[in-house]
């Protein structure tokens, strides 16, 4: 197996620019229950650019340190994965399951140099956690491996805003790892807030595995340049089991996003559907990817929408559907368009300047409904949409 | 003093004249209706008065409350007291009516409880603008919008097609109210369905290829709408 791990260092994800991930220094592993007075500094700061109060991070990560707060609540676990592995039954059996190392050179790497540093989150089963759990991976030099590992236990709850930034202007990579485990009838939502800047990679590589009756929530905004960032979630559904994914790319300077997912439709009855909007402004160009596979009578939609709000901006969308059953009822929908200016022009003669005019479409392009999400973290998506639509018009 | 004046107003769109020569005053909570057959320049007309962007004005004057407001882009004018009830209204797939409400309630200051009742709204305000509206929803619709701007000047153009005999006499109501409140009304119709409603009509202008041939009291509606837009214009000549 190792073997293999080691080969794999050299395999190029199927998607986005190949990357030497040589070049990146990687720092020791480290974990503590408490932040040093830099790191809380850098702690405030990120926190406030996410909206985020400090205050309520269950976990931070600054490079390959984990600080994270002692507690339990209703049998909750949140600690380093590292340390879970020592003494948890559950993380111990499925870390590294749901991903294989394998998979790209980026797994690989995490898997061989990350030492498991990144969150554990255990809910136990008939378990609703009321308030998000916040988490922020911070970037400051080099490379950041992060490996999470989310397990929710029969009839639990729980929603986790992961939170992914830069203190400053830096060079280097995030390859964050996220295995979920989503038990029978248990719900969970994972919103990534991202912001980066133009010489940082990110590779971010999620898998949930959902059992019968269970629900996965993922909502991804990245609203920032960056130099290059691709992801392609993985979820399996099985009978009765439902996903819900949810994208907001918004493209700056000459980032490169290249986003999807992929969604096997296993059991029976299960559904999906992937939405996402894409915004390229300046020279950014934006891939969107979605593809649902069918295998069983099951429901499936996706819907990609693009703006497209300059001359060397570009954006592509490719959504797939693959049904392997008479059953399965598979749709698209998919438009990459510039904004209408037969719109900014109906709202010019409603009282609002060209660039409110402009602002007021981009609100509402950007605008993705989500009913599955509790309350707090639409508030803490709006905060960062409305951040956004500050810093782009 | 007259709140609106055009003065030999010429106006083209992608090179072409499209209304000529207007001369036009009009004073504070006067209500003035502009008819005539198809493509003879009443939108455009309402348009160049709005300030649209696709027309260009290529000779005389727009003046509003005496100031020349012919250079002004629209959005400006809007802020001035003037608004437009488009006839064709774009569909707004990404932006919900009540989000464009809000906005407009908090440029313009206005209240819109009153009228989102009286103009059945309320089960519209979630959905897209516009998006797969039914022809009267979006009458509705943009009557509604084109008040919120609580509007000096008030520019409708052919709301009262395709619309409701219930619904006509809705607007008509608001429109004779808005007249007490001496607010000025400009309408342009083709069929002229809103008309016998209207309680104090200033002054009917009959246009025809770009330009006003007649202005007259309502008598002038009656009589077209008796022979017909093309047996009136052969007696008096185009």
């Amino acid at each position: 197996m190792e073997d293999k791990i080691l080969e794999a260092l050299s395999k190029p994800s199927k998607y986005g620019m190949d990357l030497d991930i040589s070049k990146y220094v990687i720092e020791e592993a480290e974990i503590s229950e408490y932040a040093n007075e830099e790191e809380s500094r850098i702690s405030e700061e990120v926190s406030k650019k996410l909206g985020i109060e400090k205050e309520k991070l269950d976990y931070i990560q600054i490079n390959q340190k984990a600080i994270y707060k002692k507690y339990q609540e209703k049998g909750l676990i949140v600690i380093p994965l590292k340390k879970a592995i020592e003494e948890n039954e559950i993380a111990k059996k499925f870390s590294w399951k749901i991903i294989n190392p394998t998979y790209d050179k980026y797994t690989a790497l995490t898997y061989l140099k990350g030492n498991n540093i990144g969150y554990f989150i255990y809910v136990p089963p008939n378990t609703k956690v009321d308030f998000p759990i916040y988490t922020c991976l911070i970037l400051r030099k080099g490379a950041q491996l992060v490996h999470n590992l989310v397990f929710l236990d029969e009839n639990s709850e729980a929603h986790i805003v992961s939170g992914c930034t830069i203190p400053h202007q830096t060079e280097g990579i995030h390859i964050g790892i996220s295995e979920f485990y989503i038990s029978k009838n248990a719900k969970a939502s994972f919103t990534m807030l991202h912001s980066w800047s133009k010489n940082i990679h990110v590779r971010p590589r999620t898998v949930a595995y959902v059992e019968e009756n269970g629900e996965f929530v993922n909502y991804y905004i990245s609203y920032t340049e960056v130099s290059s960032l691709q992801t392609y979630p993985k979820v399996i559904l099985n009978d009765n089991a439902k996903a819900h994914m949810y994208s907001l790319i918004i493209g700056k300077n000459s980032a490169k996003y290249d986003v999807g997912c992929k969604v096997i439709l296993k059991g029976k009855n299960s559904s999906a559907e992937i939405i996402s909007r894409a915004i390229a402004l300046e020279e950014s160009e934006i891939i969107t990817r979605a593809k649902i596979i069918g295998k069983n009578c099951s429901k499936g939609h996706i819907e990609c929408f693009g703006l497209i709000e300059s001359e060397k901006a570009k954006v592509s969308t490719y959504p797939i559907l693959i049904s392997k059953n008479q059953e399965a009822m598979l749709t698209h929908e998919a438009a990459i368009g510039k904004i209408s200016r037969e719109e900014i022009e109906y709202l010019m003669a409603r009282g609002f300047s060209e660039e409110e005019a402009k602002t007021i479409i981009i609100r509402g392009f950007s605008n993705i409904e989500v009913k599955e999400l509790p309350e707090l973290v639409k508030k803490q998506i709006e905060y960062i949409r409305n951040k956004f639509l500050k810093f782009t018009l | 003093m007259n709140i609106l004046k055009l003065e030999n107003l010429t106006v083209g769109i992608n090179e072409k004249i499209v209304v000529k020569n207007i001369n036009l005053e009009i004073e504070k909570g006067e209500l003035h209706v502009i008819f005539g057959p198809n493509g003879s320049g009443k939108t455009t007309l309402l348009a160049s008065i709005m300030g649209l962007p696709h027309i260009k004005v290529c000779n005389g004057k727009i003046i509003f409350e005496g100031k020349d407001i012919t250079n002004l882009p629209s959005y400006e004018r809007a802020r001035l007291g003037i608004s437009l009830a488009f006839q064709n209204v774009p569909s707004f797939k990404t932006v919900k009516l009540e989000e464009i409400v809000n906005k407009i309630c908090k440029k313009f200051n206005s209240k819109r409880k009153e009228l989102i009742s009286t103009l059945k709204i309320e089960s519209l305000l979630q959905r897209k603008l516009f998006y797969e509206f039914s022809g009267g929803e979006r009458k509705r619709v943009e009557f509604f919008l084109s008040l919120l701007q609580n509007p000096k000047i008030l520019l409708l153009d052919e709301i009262d097609s395709g619309v409701d005999r219930d619904t006509i006499s809705i607007f008509a109501k608001i429109i004779n109210d808005l007249i007490d409140k001496k607010v000025t009304i400009i309408i342009v119709t083709h069929y002229g369905n809103i008309l016998e409603e209207l309680k104090k009509i200033t002054k009917v202008h009959l246009m025809v290829n770009g330009s006003i041939v007649l202005s007259s009291d309502i008598s002038l509606v009656e009589k077209i709408m008796k022979v017909g837009y093309e047996k009136f214009l052969e007696k008096y000549g185009r």
